[in-house]
């Protein structure tokens, strides 16, 4: 990433007015026992682009919510161009000029472009000035957008300029943009990061980057402050520092393994200096993936013609920029999205994709990416989240054994070392780490032959993180044939055997770890016909 | 008479087309305030509850004011009420709406019955406007332009209630509580106001409606005066698909079979009348299970929204 | 590394003075709102003119104290015990039923018209008439949850419109003699009814101290612990309630929202329509005295439905509440003889309603805000 310093030139003429633009001293927040910031500092000047940086629960989301008011502090102050304020709600905070570009969480599908845009303004409505303001602002950052599209329509890279130009209609000086790239392409990004200088350069403007990946921030920002579990530990000038430097502050001790680099958002360049693992014997596929066809509700294609093997011992990395049909593929082999055409099969058996339950009984393990939606009941207790799929084997004639079922949770919560006040626990009273290992320990319990783990790791932190690789690593060499889905290519690399590629909803590239080409991994991420 | 000179004798007569405005006009009173309150994420099922309520505040308005237009204001004030104790319920306190509004039917069927023996308020029928020259068209003149004159506020509210769902701010923020709570919640709009609002708004326009039965259409206040048509209200809209136009045309089509169903047993027919009652309801579940694919329901209709945790 | 450990002794009385200080919130909430009800209710009768005590008093002697009534209101109780517990199966599979009404009447109406046909000894004719009770519910619950799995169509608004629907059906079925109607010299001097049960068909009648209730009454007591047993224990009321909290993860775990929640669906029903037969077979004067007319379900099914949503859902519950509602009912007959208008008890009813609803809805809210001050901070 050598187009650093070109982009720096940018920052120089605001590099002499050295009033921050917001001041944030002392600002301290804890929900009930937990402490999320503690006695944080933090300025942002004008013309600069700030990085955030640390792990997953470090503080940097609440210390962003306090800015955008959508929590309040505990203690601290928060001074705007010098003067003190408190910022109540988020249209207090556009009121001061500080606004936050959304994970895809603030638009309205069916509403157009405009109005999605025009959305929690206070005042008459005039659609005219709406998009005129759209069209301005899409030609000053290189954003362009069709104000009459209904924005369920768009991809997400468009929706994340509907949201992005949804904020700098308000004028903020302050933009924050909350891990904004897990949505994009390789290209996008760049596109994105453009912008963001574009933004900083001409109009003064700070811009927030709020992110976990290293290698994000050091090629994006102008210095950074890198928080960890609540407090600001470092903060120096993005010129000044290396990568190893940033991940040891991250996590707060030398970073040597691998894995927790890759965990931190660092690929490692001498991955090809690797020494090759024993060759695996070469048998039939587990898991087969033929020719799948999927369409969901409204007819829009899901997977097109995906093909796909896995065999026992492997780990398949899939890689992929989000929203390429992983979730389909996830929701195929949980039973919950019936094929059109094509067929799958375990062991040589195929299997019905649109039985309930029938993935599972073949003996196919699942890790969904998003827990809430299909891999726990939050209401339900941790034990009875653990006998979800299987509940006869705690119970006599269809009637559950309570004293079986206890004994059997117990059992999990030791063996996958569930913290929790029991086997009574609520589910929505675990940690999120801990809420993924009863899913681990629900899908394992059974001993299946394929574990499908789709973006396993995110939203953890780092001890959390290197708790589910290891597993990972663990059923693979017991024999389990896995299928690992991630967005985040740290961590294909660091755990696949094999790497392919999704994009437009199918399989369009396969390589080895061993040798892997960074470049074309990324071009066929981006779609290009390659 | 035979069959066919029977339905021409229908079709071609005055009272035909009056009847048929007077039922359709007391369904779009209630269907418009309930489009609106649908939009916005709720089922409101009290409108029952609120049409009785405005006509019983109507009748005991008329009889302590003799004015038209202050019983009007209280019949206004009837479906308030209703609307109040629906919307604060069910989106401030999080109370299941169902529960509310079936209560409230009850409720309000007890206490306007318990009520009107005590106070027996006596009402008449208002004046009749006839618009000139509109009035005198053939077969739908009288009944869309010689009419008593509170039934004319349909054609200013019906109009304003469509430009304000899909052209004010209200409306925009109406819409988008009503398909997406959570991302309207995160934009800085109040989700939980804004559906009390839109209930505030269906108590109005019902209230109008009770009004409306009473000082044009029945001119005297009994229980039985709403008789499920509230609910036949709240299948237009469904019917409709959830846009205005297609509510117009549910409340207008019941209405022709409501009515069609009077003019047949004046003239002596015994048609199956149990059929022609259930008509609206029949034909609603018909195009709910025909157009699902097509036609949408607000995507968070009937869900309530609290601010959540992930 | 678990948490499996002895929670600290401290912490246990912690959490009991919690425990302990969350009760004492339940019960002001609940006696502040039942007082306000109870208030209200008093002030309108006041300023009518009538005298509180004296209502008070009839709704007492109506539903328990005079010679008889605790056996009338129990025979009230049993077809609302029945709703209520239907309306919980649904619910726990995520299920919106709103139309007990009708399956109620569709229920009574199949009984009428199958115990007749089929006719035969009289126990087993009442078996025949409850059995048919209970399909013809379960039928007009099942035409929603087709609707619903294979057409999308909400089941809370296709069972709402079928309620009228229903009403308007069995209304013709009682036109026509070779449906419902009854042949003219037993009519008497209506037109529209169906024949009487002869004796020996009706629900037996328990006679304990003076007061006689059907036997429906053990038959819903009985039905409501094997329900709340079996929606507690078993893995079919495990799967029932995976279903209504998170539908896709029951789908992965294997269980089909098409097969569980029709069938959860039409028991609704199929609980309505049982009572409606229970209310044919064993009503008495309460009920039409054992032949269907028009309006027959008489609010049972929306007060059923009612019972459920107060008792929270809860199998148990609803025996208590279901009490409490069919009180009311019976002692408004009462309450006419003080001069004060009958239908105070609707008003009073509702008000209770809405007053109960308070309280959880507090809570909740109060809970909200608690759990998401101790949540936001996790991941």
């Amino acid at each position: 990433m050598t187009d650093n310093e070109q982009w720096l030139t940018g920052a120089d003429e605001w590099a002499f007015s050295r009033a921050p633009l917001v001041e944030l001293r002392g600002i301290s927040k804890r929900f009930g026992a937990v402490v999320a910031c503690d006695d944080v500092d933090l300025s942002l000047y004008p013309g600069q682009i700030h990085g955030v940086l640390g792990e997953n629960g470090a503080g940097k989301s609440t210390l962003m919510k306090i800015l955008i008011g959508l929590v309040l502090p505990d203690s601290g102050t928060i001074s705007i161009d010098g003067v003190a304020c408190t910022i109540h709600d988020p249209l207090d905070a556009a009121a001061h000029g500080i606004g936050m570009v959304h994970q895809h969480l603030s638009l309205v599908g069916p509403l157009t472009v405009w109005e999605n845009v025009a959305l929690g303004d206070a005042g008459k409505l005039d659609s005219d000035e709406v998009r005129n303001r759209i069209g301005e602002l899409g030609e000053e950052y290189g954003l362009v957008i069709d104000p009459d599209a209904r924005v369920a329509d768009l991809t997400a890279g468009l929706r994340q300029r509907v949201e992005i130009i949804k904020c700098l209609r308000r004028n903020p000086k302050v933009l924050i943009f909350d891990e904004p790239t897990s949505v994009l392409t390789p290209d996008e990004s760049q596109l994105l990061f453009k912008s963001l200088r574009t933004m900083v350069a001409s109009e003064g403007k700070s811009v927030v980057l709020v992110s976990h990946k290293l290698d994000e921030v050091l090629s994006t920002t102008d210095d950074i402050t890198i928080m960890r579990q609540g407090r600001v530990v470092d903060q120096m000038d993005t010129a000044e520092t290396t990568a190893p430097e940033l991940a040891r502050s991250m996590v707060g001790r030398e970073v040597s393994l691998r894995a927790e680099r890759a965990a931190l958002g660092h690929i490692e360049l001498d991955i090809r200096a690797e020494v090759a693992p024993e060759p695996t014997v070469v048998t039939e596929p587990m898991l087969t993936i033929t020719n799948a066809n999927a369409s969901g509700p409204d007819g829009q294609r899901l997977l097109d013609n995906l093909t796909l093997d896995v065999h026992s011992g492997e780990i398949v990395g899939m890689t992929g920029v989000e929203g390429n049909g992983q979730r389909a593929l996830t929701d195929l082999l949980s039973s919950l999205l019936p094929l059109d055409s094509g067929t799958v099969t375990v062991n040589g058996e195929p299997v019905s994709s649109s039985s309930p339950g029938a993935m599972s009984r073949a003996g196919i393990g699942v890790i969904p990416e998003d827990r809430h939606d299909s891999g726990v009941v939050l209401e339900m207790t941790v034990a009875e989240n653990l006998v979800l799929v299987d509940p006869q084997r705690v119970a006599q004639h269809g009637i559950i054994d309570h004293k079986a079922l206890n004994r059997f949770a117990e059992k999990m919560i030791r063996d996958f070392g569930i913290q929790c006040s029991g086997p009574h626990a609520p589910l929505w009273s675990l940690s999120g780490g801990n809420q993924q290992r009863v899913v681990l320990a629900r899908e394992l319990a059974d001993h299946p032959k394929v574990l499908v783990a789709a973006q396993p790791t995110r939203g953890l932190d780092v001890g959390a993180i290197e708790y589910m690789t290891d597993r990972i690593r663990e059923a693979a060499a017991a024999g389990v044939a896995v299928l690992l889905i991630s967005s985040e290519l740290e961590e294909i690399l660091d755990l696949a055997d094999r790497i392919v590629v999704m994009s437009g909803r199918r399989i369009v590239g396969e390589m080895p770890r061993l040798g892997v080409d960074l470049e074309y991994l990324g071009l066929l991420m981006g779609g290009a016909n390659v | 008479m035979g069959f066919f000179e029977a339905l021409i004798d229908i079709f071609t007569s005055d009272s035909t087309y009056i009847n048929a405005a007077l039922f359709a006009a007391l369904l779009l009173f209630a269907a418009t305030g309930e489009w609106v309150a649908e939009r916005a994420g709720t089922i409101n099922i009290s409108v029952e509850g609120m049409l009785l309520s405005g006509a019983f505040t109507t009748a005991v308005g008329y009889d302590l004011t003799e004015s038209a237009v202050l019983a009007i204001l209280a019949g206004i004030c009837g479906g308030l009420i209703v609307a109040l104790v629906q919307a604060e319920m069910s989106h401030r306190l999080s109370a299941d709406q169902f529960v509310v509004g079936l209560t409230l039917n009850i409720l309000v069927l007890g206490l306007t019955g318990f009520l009107d023996r005590e106070i027996n308020p006596k009402t008449k029928i208002v004046d009749t406007w006839n618009i000139p020259l509109l009035s005198d068209l053939p077969l739908i003149g009288q009944a869309l332009f010689g009419q008593p004159w509170p039934f004319y506020l349909l054609y200013v509210l019906v109009p304003v209630s469509g430009w304000m769902v899909y052209r004010t701010r209200f409306g925009l923020d109406v819409r988008a509580a009503g398909e997406n709570p959570q991302s309207a919640d995160v934009s800085g709009i109040d989700v939980n106001k804004r559906r009390r609002q839109a209930i505030y708004y269906a108590g109005f326009t019902s209230g109008l409606g009770g009004a409306f039965l009473i000082l044009v259409q029945v001119g005297q206040f009994e229980e039985s005066i709403v008789g499920g048509r509230g609910f036949i209200a709240i299948a237009a809209v469904i019917f409709g698909g959830w846009t205005i136009r297609g509510t117009i045309a549910g409340c207008i089509l019941f209405a022709a079979a409501l009515s069609f169903r009077l003019s047949i047993q004046g003239l002596g027919y015994q048609l199956n009348s149990e059929l022609l009652q259930s008509l609206p309801f029949l034909v609603t579940i018909v195009a709910m299970a025909f157009f699902a694919h097509r036609v949408r329901p607000p995507a968070a209709l009937a869900q309530p929204f609290v601010r959540g945790l992930e | 590394m678990t948490a499996v450990a002895e929670p600290a002794t401290n912490e246990k009385q912690a959490g009991r003075a919690r425990q302990g200080a969350r009760l004492g919130e339940w019960l002001v909430l609940y006696a502040l709102s039942i007082l306000g009800a109870i208030l209200i209710s008093a002030l309108l009768v006041t300023a009518t003119g009538g005298d509180w005590q004296s209502v008070v008093t009839a709704l007492l002697d109506g539903s328990m104290r005079n010679p008889g009534r605790w056996g009338e209101t129990l025979g009230v109780a049993a077809p609302l015990l029945l709703v209520a517990l239907g309306t919980v199966i649904s619910s726990r599979a995520g299920l919106v039923n709103i139309g007990q009404e009708g399956q109620l009447a569709i229920g009574a109406a199949f009984a009428t018209y199958f115990g007749f046909l089929i006719g035969g000894p009289g126990p087993l004719n009442l078996f025949v008439l409850l059995v048919f009770g209970a399909v013809g519910g379960a039928l007009w619950a099942g035409i929603a949850a087709l609707l619903r799995f294979w057409r999308g169509v909400p089941e809370v608004l296709s069972t709402l419109l079928l309620v009228a629907v229903a009403g308007q059906a069995v209304a013709y079925g009682l036109r026509w003699q070779r449906l419902l109607l009854a042949p003219e010299a037993s009519r008497g001097n209506r037109n529209q009814v169906s024949e009487q049960l002869g004796t020996d068909r009706r629900l037996p009648e328990q006679v304990i101290f003076g007061n006689s209730f059907p036997i429906s009454v053990y038959l819903a007591v009985g039905v409501a612990l094997i329900v709340a047993f079996l929606l507690a224990r078993s893995i079919w009321g495990f799967r029932l309630k995976m279903l209504g909290r998170n539908p896709r993860a029951a789908q992965h775990s294997g269980v089909s929202q098409k097969r569980y929640g029709s069938t959860a669906l039409m028991l609704g029903g199929a609980f309505a329509g049982l009572a409606g037969a229970a209310m044919l077979a064993g009503g008495g004067f309460a009920f039409g005295n054992y032949q269907l007319v028009p309006g027959f379900s008489a609010n049972i099914g929306w007060t059923g439905l009612l019972v459920a949503l107060v008792a929270r859902e809860r199998a148990l519950v609803c025996i208590p509440v279901a009490l409490v509602f069919a009180s009311l009912r019976t002692g408004s007959g009462f309450v006419a003889s003080t001069g004060v208008e009958g239908r105070i008890t609707d008003v009073i009813q509702g008000l209770l309603v809405l007053a109960l609803l308070v309280p959880p809805a507090v809570m909740f809210v109060r809970d909200r805000r608690r759990a998401r001050a101790a949540t936001t901070a996790r991941t």
